[in-house]
């Protein structure tokens, strides 16, 4: 770790004594002097730059072009590092010095690139450069440069290698910012063309990934799913590949390939590291230090494992993969909990991880699809023992404005809390209930709706003469995510006590609840169904027909995917056959 | 108060009482680890109780932390953060223990336990297999996670995460202290939830590691402070108190957390535990302290404002003295002031009690409590650790002094409850006394302070005096009032004096304050007298001479007086230009004393503001004689002066003879070259307008001026003693000489005068009009007199003229030929000078030469109408 100082140091040195040796026989510089100098400089750049000193190595590259321009007789009197570089090519000209020069332009090639300045590379037109610069080297005949090589001083990077890696790198980041801009088809072009560069598997990858993206941003999403293949044939270590080919997948509405996809990220997210190929031994200059572009990193973007994990357990859960789900779940409760989870930095941008009690609370409910109450019913105590201590006697849950939309997070974080610890409450409590209905513990069930119930009036809407009323489900995400919680949770809790009255044969409960949930929450079809139930069994046949055809009458798009998952309808409860139902009616008919 | 403190040194180290952070590691076995800011770590076995072993680490330590399961400690140095195994160390130790039993053995910790290269790192954190690093990066506090390896054997040591806190400017008093503290220290601790006990096996793990800085916190508080989530995912959570004052906390187990501020002491923040430990093993209290004394207890509050919901409480106050050091026992908090150890007992019970006795609420008895620690007298302490309770129910403490001691410190049982019980008397008269005398102390204060704000009062009032005086001045000039009208403005009277036989010449200043401001103390009056014009003198320095008059008190209406000597006769160089200004000077308003002492640079800053500037002139300075007196004079000189004042009187004689010749204004014979005389011509009928509407107002008749004669009085008159720019000649000899139209004096410099003015007609005898012309003549035989004199006439006719309320318009075409022979004389002279210095003459017959045209053109006026 301390050799590269050590040797950096020794160079500066070295280079020191030698530019002041010169500049003392200033009338009697050699160019194989020259020549030796411009390669010491060359190696302090490489070092320089391999340890992120960008500001030492552009000065010093800057001194040596003005070096250039002196030994040449022409004289530099500007400081914009363009015109000098013109300069010094130009009067470096077919001098044996123009070679070196060329072997300095790549070093300033190699700083643009990591400090981002690409409109200065693209002005030079260093591709065409580049060309050159390995004609220069590998002119000749091989006996030819073996002479040479023997003479001319060594350098502690290949110069081919170095140009190649410039070119790739330029590449990749050049298609980032131009993907970035929104100019796909132009990006697409290069980058495939940059795929046929000789380079380390990772920055192919690289490239085949950045193409795929910009397919995918053309709306091809076939063509961008079979680069992101190519880019994991070609480095299977490229997650990023994965984790777009997920998202397109998701586009697609294809969840089967999701769910794969999503675990194939997950298994390799929790890979441990790759250790840094041995190359990097020989390469100073690494590409990651080349490619610090802001856009390209936000294009290699990859979310944590853990919330991947998250992902692939909701999907498994919603697309009816419900014990795979649960097992998700599961592990990554224990992996949160394990020692060695610890509080990385995840970044928004990417990060689902819902928070922890409704991480609780969904690995509840999934549980309870898979008809594990007991266990659901231990993480509910959970959640209910950390939160039921803080929730206030009374809560004030404003009414969020039209402008704001969704933000009803504008409330001061504390009271945001209360409201969200109180529904988190409510929500186990709810979740226990369904657990007792599930075991037909109908007592126990309705103790704990009612538990849910209480809590639940504890809420206070601010605005009076606001409608409680959910109208359709895309006004839902408009309104407060908590308005909506609390009005299906109310819905849910009180249709499922009347189940449960219903079951315990108390019929008027059942139906006052029935009926006061369809006013929290009309259109909840459960509780319809149920209602009209309650009145056939009351003997009011009618009017359940009446309430049953309003209930079937009525659209139900509410869409489940958007709901957390604790907030849906149990599939486990006593269930009314439709058909039966309907049957029913037809009798009423008859008679 | 029976039970004194039971101190115990147990071992003395070489330590110099440096400023840094000293800090006592327990909890292996019977080894205390002490590590002092030095490069040095003792290790001191209770069983031997002497220092077995010291450390040498290859810079500063900035922290300890242990991992007692493992035996090793991490040690933050300047350059890294070194691990060293301490049971191999021990071991090794124990070993050559018989060959080196009685000097502690030495050993060198080398590069091979660096373990993590970060600069600076301030504070170190062992939670469970992750060590924390705390460090200040440029603008930010850097939170740094390391994994420690599972194998002792292993170094690797990966960094996975770090976390940035930007830094605030930090608190005043630690800017200030930083000169004495070049490094400030921060404090890392680590909380548990209570409730996640043994249940999980992390727990176990950060039970493993010396519990010195981990604390179980009672749940509800925990959840309270760091969030439900951090509860659920049973996260332990890191609290840091950095040296702004701040105290952050970090969960550190939960996705996406961060690192978030909880409170802020604003004051370096020295000691952060928790106490009131309930039988469960639960913190109720959490306790942060300031160096200068503020502490915060973080409570629960059940029954909150909101809803009845339960809150945390922050309760603030100030504990007294700067606080050195602290640790905490199950219920109290032990500090070192320094000077004092003192102990916080914040356990409930005592709260409770003391609730009930003030029946105040408990957060109010909270800050209460903070208000009596209860002394332990001993002083001295820089570090403390280990709080034990004995069964007895004394509690011991291990302390290193600032003398580099380690002291076992053993506190008597049942103080609690003595101490809040009942005071014996003795002990109540003496805090009455002390009630008494910080009274006293009050009071004293008190009254500095009214004088010193009744003193910046009355500067103000000063000033402001001042600021108003100097806009009034200021007005004054821009809008060029008359002198008259001036509301502070001053005039003058010259005055011939005699004093020890010698005249001598003085000015009395008249200042009258109109203003309706009081001159007060801080004012001068400042009076430069310097000639008008004056050769460069042989010296080079200019004679101009300042005379200032500090007033007391120049009430409005009042006027001051002063007299300044300005010439004794016969030196003195006329005419001569005396300005006066008003000076305020702040030194003087502040006191010479205060000044001097502060700023030097002060006593010069004064305010100067401009009264007015008037010329004295010879006419000012004319000694009059009368006629009889002259002879009188002459005889009464002194001998030096005796034969100077006849030749005088001798050579005015003379003059009025040649006067009488050059009637008619012509100049045909020329004067001996000893006298000199010059003539000013000023048309009669101009002097007669101008000097009409003055006698206007007491003799009401034009004919009275007709006369010739007394026209010429009156013009004498005027110039003798006109009041010209506040400038009067002091009364002398009663107006005798104006009994004549001659009037004959003596000059400030002794010489001999005589000024006549006499009427006569100036033009050709041919032409048909002729001009009434009043002719002032000077003759003297001091040429210095003549020139003098001549200019000072001209003055007073030009400012006579310039009074004139209108001119008559009438006035007589000056005849032609009268210009012309002027012209003529004009080209004559001129020829005559360019003739003398053209020529190669002597400078002597040059001078002559200049004189001769000089003095014709003074003898041949233009006349002026």
């Amino acid at each position: 770790m301390y050799q590269p100082t050590s040797l950096l140091e020794k160079w500066s040195q070295e280079n020191n004594e030698l530019v002041n040796k010169c500049k003392v026989g200033k009338a009697a510089i050699l160019t194989s002097n020259k020549t030796l100098e411009l390669a010491v400089v060359y190696n302090t750049c490489v070092c320089f730059t391999a340890q992120s000193q960008f500001s030492e190595a552009e000065l010093l590259l800057k001194e040596a072009t003005e070096r250039v321009l002196q030994v040449t007789g022409n004289n530099a009197d500007t400081s914009d590092p363009l015109v000098l570089w013109r300069a010094g090519l130009k009067s470096a000209g077919n001098t044996a010095l123009h070679p070196h020069v060329l072997y300095l332009l790549c070093l300033q090639w190699a700083l643009w690139l990591a400090k981002c300045q690409l409109e200065n590379i693209w002005e030079l037109q260093m591709s065409s450069l580049c060309e050159l610069v390995c004609d220069g080297v590998g002119d000749g005949s091989p006996s030819e440069a073996k002479g040479r090589l023997s003479k001319s001083p060594l350098l502690v990077m290949e110069l081919k290698r170095l140009t190649e890696l410039l070119q790739i790198c330029t590449s990749i980041a050049q298609g980032a910012e131009k993907l970035n801009e929104g100019r796909s088809s132009e990006a697409l072009s290069d980058l495939q063309a940059a795929s046929a560069l000789s380079a380390t598997r990772a920055l192919v990858a690289y490239t085949h990934l950045l193409s795929g993206s910009c397919l995918a941003h053309m709306n091809r999403p076939q063509m961008a799913l079979q680069c992101y293949k190519r880019a994991l044939e070609t480095d299977s270590r490229c997650v990023c590949a994965l984790y777009r080919s997920m998202l397109i997948y998701r586009q697609l509405g294809n969840t089967q390939a999701e769910i794969q996809a999503l675990r194939l990220l997950h298994s390799t997210l929790m890979l441990p590291p790759a250790t840094e190929p041995v190359l990097g031994g020989i390469h100073p200059l690494s590409p990651s230090l080349l490619l610090s572009s802001h856009s390209l990193s936000r294009l290699l973007l990859v979310p944590s494992a853990l919330s991947v994990l998250y992902s692939l357990a909701l999907k498994c859960v919603l697309s009816g993969r419900v014990t795979e789900g649960v097992e998700h779940y599961l592990d990554l409760l224990a992996a949160l909990h394990s020692e060695d989870q610890h509080a990385v930095r995840v970044d928004a941008e990417v990060s689902v991880l819902p928070r922890m009690p409704e991480l609780y609370l969904e690995a509840g409910a999934a549980l309870l699809f898979t008809r594990r109450p007991a266990d659901c019913m231990a993480l509910c105590n959970e959640v209910i023992s950390t939160t039921l201590e803080l929730v206030p006697e009374k809560v004030v849950l404003e009414e969020p404005d039209e402008g704001i939309g969704g933000d009803a997070r504008g409330l001061s974080v504390e009271g945001e809390d209360k409201v969200a610890m109180l529904l988190w409450a409510a929500a186990a409590y709810l979740l226990q209930g369904h657990c007792h209905a599930h075991l037909k513990d109908w007592k126990q069930a309705v103790t704990h709706y009612t538990r849910c119930i209480n809590l639940l009036v504890k809420v206070h809407l601010k605005n009076r003469d606001f409608q409680p009323q959910i109208p359709a489900a895309d006004v839902n995400v408009k309104h407060g995510k908590d308005l909506c919680a609390l009005q299906r949770m109310k819905g849910l809790s009180l249709a499922w006590r009347g189940i449960s009255f219903t079951q315990m044969d108390q019929l008027r409960e059942a139906l006052r609840d029935l009926q006061l949930s369809l006013q929290a929450f009309p259109d909840y079809t459960g509780a319809g169904l149920w209602c009209g139930e309650v009145l056939w069994r009351l003997g009011r046949k009618h009017e359940a027909a009446a309430c049953w055809e309003k209930t079937w009458s009525l659209t139900t798009q509410t869409s489940v995917e958007k709901l957390p998952l604790y907030l849906q309808d149990p599939q486990s409860g006593p269930l009314l056959d439709s058909v039966e139902l309907r049957l029913r009616i037809q009798e009423l008919g008859l008679t | 108060m029976e039970g004194r403190c039971a101190v115990e040194t147990w071992a003395q180290f070489g330590f110099s009482g440096g400023s840094y952070k000293v800090k006592i590691l327990c909890g292996f076995g019977t080894d205390v680890l002490i590590c002092t800011g030095t490069e040095e770590i003792y290790v001191f076995s209770k069983r031997e109780r002497k220092i077995t072993t010291v450390l040498l680490l290859p810079a500063a330590v900035s922290d300890l932390v242990g991992n007692q399961d493992k035996h090793l400690i991490y040690v933050a140095c300047r350059s890294g953060v070194y691990r060293v195994n301490l049971q191999f160390l021990l071991h090794r130790d124990q070993s050559s223990q018989a060959d080196a039993s009685s000097s502690p053995a030495e050993l060198k910790i080398s590069q091979e336990c660096l373990v993590v290269g970060a600069d600076e790192v301030s504070s170190l954190l062992l939670v469970g297999s992750v060590l924390l690093t705390l460090c200040q990066r440029d603008a930010s506090w850097l939170l740094t996670l390391y994994k420690t390896p599972k194998q002792t054997a292993s170094t690797s040591h990966e960094e996975f995460g770090s976390f940035h806190l930007p830094v605030v400017s930090a608190v005043d008093c630690g800017a200030a202290e930083s000169n004495r503290r070049p490094r400030k220290g921060s404090v890392l601790i680590c909380i548990h939830s209570g409730d996640v006990e043994a249940s999980s096996p992390s727990n176990a793990s950060a039970e493993s590691t010396v519990a010195q800085d981990h604390f179980h916190l009672e749940p509800l508080l925990f959840k309270l402070l760091f969030g439900v989530e951090a509860a659920l995912a049973k996260s332990p959570v890191i609290l840091c108190g950095l040296p702004d004052g701040r105290l952050c906390f970090l969960p550190l187990r939960l996705p996406g957390s961060r690192l978030r501020v909880l409170h802020s002491l604003e004051q370096p923040v020295c000691f952060v535990g928790a106490s009131v430990v309930t039988e469960t093993g639960h913190a109720q209290c959490l306790v942060a302290a300031g160096e200068q004394g503020r502490v915060v207890l973080i409570k629960t509050d059940k029954a909150g404002s909101e809803g009845g919901s339960a809150v945390a409480a922050f309760t603030e106050g100030c504990v007294p003295g700067p606080v050195w050091c602290g640790c905490m026992d199950k219920s109290c908090f032990y500090y070192s002031t320094g000077a004092d150890l003192l102990r916080l007992d914040l356990s409930e019970g005592s709260f409770v009690r003391e609730s009930k006795e003030r029946g105040e609420e408990t957060s109010g008895t909270t800050a209460a409590a903070l208000q009596s620690p209860s002394s332990l007298n001993v002083c001295r302490v820089i570090a403390l650790a280990e709080p034990a309770r004995s069964t007895a129910g004394d509690v011991q403490l291990l302390g290193v002094s600032a003398r580099g001691q380690l002291q076992r410190i053993c506190l008597p049982a049942g103080r609690v409850d003595e101490g809040s019980s009942k005071l014996p008397s003795t002990q109540v008269s003496r805090s009455v006394r002390d009630l008494l005398s910080a009274i006293g102390d009050v009071c004293e204060r008190a009254s500095v302070l009214k004088t010193v704000i009744k003193s910046k009062n009355q500067f103000l009032r000063l000033l402001n005096h001042a600021i108003s005086i100097s806009f009034l001045l200021m007005a004054d000039t821009t809008t060029d009032l008359p002198i008259k009208e001036k509301p502070i403005r001053c005039h003058f009277e010259t005055s011939w004096s005699r004093l020890l036989q010698k005249d001598s010449l003085s000015l009395v200043c008249f200042l009258h304050n109109s203003s309706p401001f009081v001159l007060e103390r801080g004012w001068t009056l400042s009076i430069t007298v310097s000639p008008l014009s004056y050769s460069s003198s042989p010296a080079g320095e200019s004679s101009s001479t300042n005379f200032s008059f500090p007033f007391h008190d120049l009430c409005p209406g009042q006027t001051f007086e002063a007299s300044l000597p300005i010439a004794a006769a016969g030196d003195a160089s006329f005419p001569m230009t005396v300005s006066c200004s008003l000076i305020f000077s702040l030194s003087s308003l502040l006191g010479e004393e205060e000044v001097a002492a502060s700023f030097a640079g002060l006593q010069s800053s004064c305010i100067s503001l401009p009264l007015s500037t008037l010329t004295v002139d010879w006419l000012h300075a004319l000694q009059l004689n009368s006629p009889t007196a002259t002879h009188k004079m002459a005889t009464v000189q002194p001998s030096s002066a005796a034969a100077d004042s006849i030749r005088t009187f001798l050579s005015s004689r003379q003059l009025r003879c040649s006067g009488r010749t050059n009637r008619g204004g012509e100049s045909a014979a020329k004067p001996e070259p000893e006298k000199y005389s010059a003539s000013v011509w000023v048309s009669s009928e101009i002097v007669r307008d101008t000097l009409k509407p003055k006698k206007s107002s007491n003799l009401d008749t034009k004919e009275s001026i007709r006369d010739p004669e007394d026209l010429c009085l009156s013009l004498l008159e005027r110039l003798l003693s006109e009041d010209t720019e506040g400038v009067k000649m002091g009364c002398q000899g009663d107006k005798i000489a104006l009994s004549t139209s001659v009037v004959h004096a003596c000059g400030p410099n002794g010489a001999a005068m005589k000024l006549t003015v006499k009427e006569i007609n100036v033009g050709e005898e041919e032409s048909t009009d002729k001009e009434a012309t009043i002719e002032v003549q000077i003759e003297s035989s001091s040429l210095a007199a003549v020139c003098g004199l001549h200019h000072a006439v001209l003055r007073r006719i030009q400012t006579l003229l310039q009074s004139a309320t209108e001119k008559a318009a009438s006035t007589k075409n000056v005849q032609i030929l009268g210009l012309r022979r002027a012209l003529q004389r004009a080209e004559i002279q001129q020829s005559q000078i360019s003739g003398a210095f053209g020529e190669v003459v002597s400078t002597v017959q040059r001078d002559r030469l200049l004189l001769t045209v000089y003095q014709e053109l003074r003898q041949n006026p233009l006349l002026i109408v």
